[in-house]
């Protein structure tokens, strides 16, 4: 049975993970504008909460007992408030970026190296 | 179990057990809670005062003294609190004392060299006091979660704290650099966490190894791939905190352009709180607790019922105690996290001490010097992770003597950069030609950095020797000779670019251009760099009472 034709399972849900995580690794790797970086973070950091509340799920693992309970999902719970407050400062980091040198090109942020 | 039942065994769990070993932290919260509402236009209580109160409430709250003394009143055995997220053992008070003793002392350095001015205060005491708290989770974490969330609450105020001075070009290029990089990491090291809790079917330490251990063969076949990556996105977070190489970008560029205090606050505590991560994590995964772990957050009423399902957990349990003393299943494991440390370690300290060579800024020179410590400080890791199976005493000397390591660090870097700032005000410079000649307008001053600087080589007679001899000692018995040799190696690399900075300071002529330096011993600040070099000194001497208090810290660390 291929991949798919299954019915939607765990590995479904990895693969919309890991394509989000490869997403914002990408991201993370060529974008110049420092917003479009922050984007990146966020993928990745969703592409990891999928995987938790995917393996959390009582109703996609044939094999219980490596089921990760509520603790998965908990900690995506956590990881959205987390998220939230680290894009807050890196937001307000970038916008102190943008006074001093006008561009928010991490492209420009050359001056110190060594 | 019923929800009666559940809620009154958290109830137990929290109220009866945890909290009261959660002191140290709560006063923190507590102090910026309080720090918050000084700000307010009635009541207007300078937030260095809250802060200093604040922390040295919480270092007496964490009382090494009352655990790790000779005659301690309470012993500190490991204990899991707070359902099994945190663990509290001898290990978590000493990191939680290093921690807080840096800060108070910390703080007292920041009002003496004035970098958050008034208008600042409150908010920079909160983002070190809210870091610190997330350090000391660090350093008690026992599950996946709170590795994470305790990495991220000490680097989202250290992005903030990066780029505090306002209007400064390249400190907000440090904080832009720094906070990039660090949620990079963050958010790898998070990914990595997912793989391995759905791998293992838990993200509680010891759950896992105990997982992992009775595995049987095909399923782990499966899953070796996923968790050799999931290992090693893991330990991408870990290394962007300790700023091994190749996640050590960000170290030089920040320490550049942020104040000195703040890399002070940078290369101590954060790092500190990195290596008592890495502790955790590596040991947590290289052996197999003594207990299942579910236990001890039971009330006394239930604990029979428990007692009998455990007698047949153990029973059940694919290993003997006879065959887990030879092998337990974890060597795989243990062999790829060794590997993997040791090779981190000397690549880290050989690229920290090349590079540290060509350096003129001399914050720019120790965030290198940074670097190549914590390749030092990594290699008792690698080597009580690869002693763990065969003889656990001795794995627990090698964490011992990255503890000794990490007490004399603190006093080395803290009294590094409170120099560099004390003479920052003074002569506005932070070039190492600019140090030139120091001795003849301060030589009190040269010789506490001279003092600093054989140190940090591990020559004999300061402290730094005997935390450097013990780290390299213990590599002996691991088998790790390479390592040895590698870092035997490094520290003849180091002896020239500390030593260029004492000769700089003592036998160069004065460049013509400096402002006038007037330091004085005989002033507050002078007297603060003479109490904070005065332990590297008597540590060196007369060592017994810290060897003491970390070896009761590592005693019951491997069961």
């Amino acid at each position: 049975m291929s991949f798919f034709s299954q019915p939607v399972g765990v590995s479904h849900f990895l693969v919309v993970g890991a394509v989000l995580f490869v997403s914002g690794v990408v991201c993370m790797a060529v974008k110049r504008n420092a917003l479009g970086v922050l984007m990146g973070i966020e993928l990745v950091l969703n592409g990891a909460n999928v995987n938790f509340v995917a393996f959390s799920s009582p109703f996609l693992r044939s094999d219980n007992a490596y089921a990760l309970g509520l603790d998965g999902q908990l900690i995506s719970l956590f990881v959205i408030v987390l998220a939230a407050a680290e894009a807050a400062v890196a937001l307000a980091i970038t916008l102190n970026f943008y006074n001093n040198h006008s561009t928010v090109d991490v492209d420009r942020a050359d001056e110190l190296k060594g | 179990m019923s929800f009666q039942e559940l809620i009154a065994n958290l109830q137990y769990d929290t109220v009866d057990v945890s909290l009261s070993l959660f002191r140290p932290e709560l006063a923190i919260c507590a102090t910026i809670v309080v720090m918050l509402l000084a700000r307010l236009p009635r009541i207007r209580i300078d937030a260095f005062y809250v802060a200093l109160v604040g922390s040295a409430v919480a270092l007496w709250f964490a009382a090494p003294w009352r655990y790790l003394a000779a005659g301690a009143t309470e012993a500190a055995g490991p204990q899991e609190i707070f359902t099994g997220m945190l663990i509290f053992d001898g290990l978590t008070v000493y990191f939680r004392s290093v921690l807080l003793l840096f800060a108070v002392l910390f703080i007292v350095m920041t009002r003496l060299s004035g970098i958050p001015d008034r208008e600042d205060g409150a908010d920079f005491y909160t983002l070190i006091l809210g870091g610190t708290l997330g350090m000391c989770i660090m350093a008690s974490a026992n599950h996946l979660f709170t590795v994470f969330l305790g990495v991220e609450m000490a680097s989202v105020p250290s992005y903030a704290l990066a780029g505090m001075l306002k209007g400064r070009r390249q400190a907000s290029e440090a904080a832009l650099k720094y906070s990039v990089y660090g949620a990079g990491a963050a958010g790898v090291m998070l990914y990595g966490i997912s793989l391995l809790g759905g791998a293992l079917g838990s993200v509680h330490i010891p759950t896992m190894v105990t997982q992992l251990a009775s595995m049987p063969a095909e399923a782990l076949a499966e899953r070796q791939t996923v968790l050799m990556l999931g290992g090693l996105m893991t330990m991408v977070g870990l290394a962007f905190k300790l700023s091994a190489v190749p996640f050590h970008f960000w170290c030089p560029d920040v320490f550049e352009g942020a104040s000195a205090e703040v890399n002070a606050f940078l290369s101590v505590a954060s790092k500190a709180a990195a290596l008592a991560l890495l502790l955790r994590v590596a040991i947590g995964f290289g052996h197999l607790p003594q207990q299942p772990a579910v236990e001890n957050h039971v009330p006394p009423a239930a604990q029979a019922a428990v007692t009998a399902a455990q007698a047949t957990l153990v029973s059940d349990a694919p290993y003997s105690a006879q065959e887990k003393a030879n092998d337990d299943g974890l060597s795989p494991t243990r062999d790829y996290m060794v590997g993997i440390i040791a090779l981190i370690a000397a690549i880290t300290c050989t690229f920290g001490n090349l590079a540290a060579y060509a350096q003129t800024n001399i914050k720019r020179l120790f965030a290198y010097s940074t670097i190549a410590h914590a390749g030092y400080m990594m290699m008792p890791v690698a080597a009580a992770v690869a002693l763990l199976g065969r003889d656990p005493p001795m794995a627990e000397k090698c964490v011992a003597a990255l503890a000794f390591y990490v007490g004399v660090y603190l006093f080395m870097n803290l009294a590094a950069f409170a120099i560099i700032a004390f003479l920052r005000n003074a002569m506005r410079s932070e070039q190492i030609a600019d140090y030139a000649g120091l001795v003849r307008h301060s030589p009190g001053l040269v010789v506490c950095f001279s003092i600093i600087l054989i140190s940090l080589i591990g020559l004999p007679f300061f402290s730094g020797f005997i935390a450097k001899y013990w780290a390299f000692y213990v590599l002996v018995p691991a088998q790790l000779i390479w390592l040895l040799v590698v870092g035997g190696l490094n520290t003849a690399l180091s002896l020239f670019y500390y030593l260029r900075v004492i000769k700089t300071m003592t036998m160069d002529p004065e460049p013509a251009d400096r402002l006038p330096v007037d330091f004085s011993m005989i002033s507050a600040e002078g007297v603060y760099v003479a109490l904070v070099s005065l332990p590297i000194v008597v540590l060196g001497l007369w060592p017994d009472p810290l060897m003491r208090w970390v070896d009761a810290a590592c005693r019951q660390l491997v069961n």
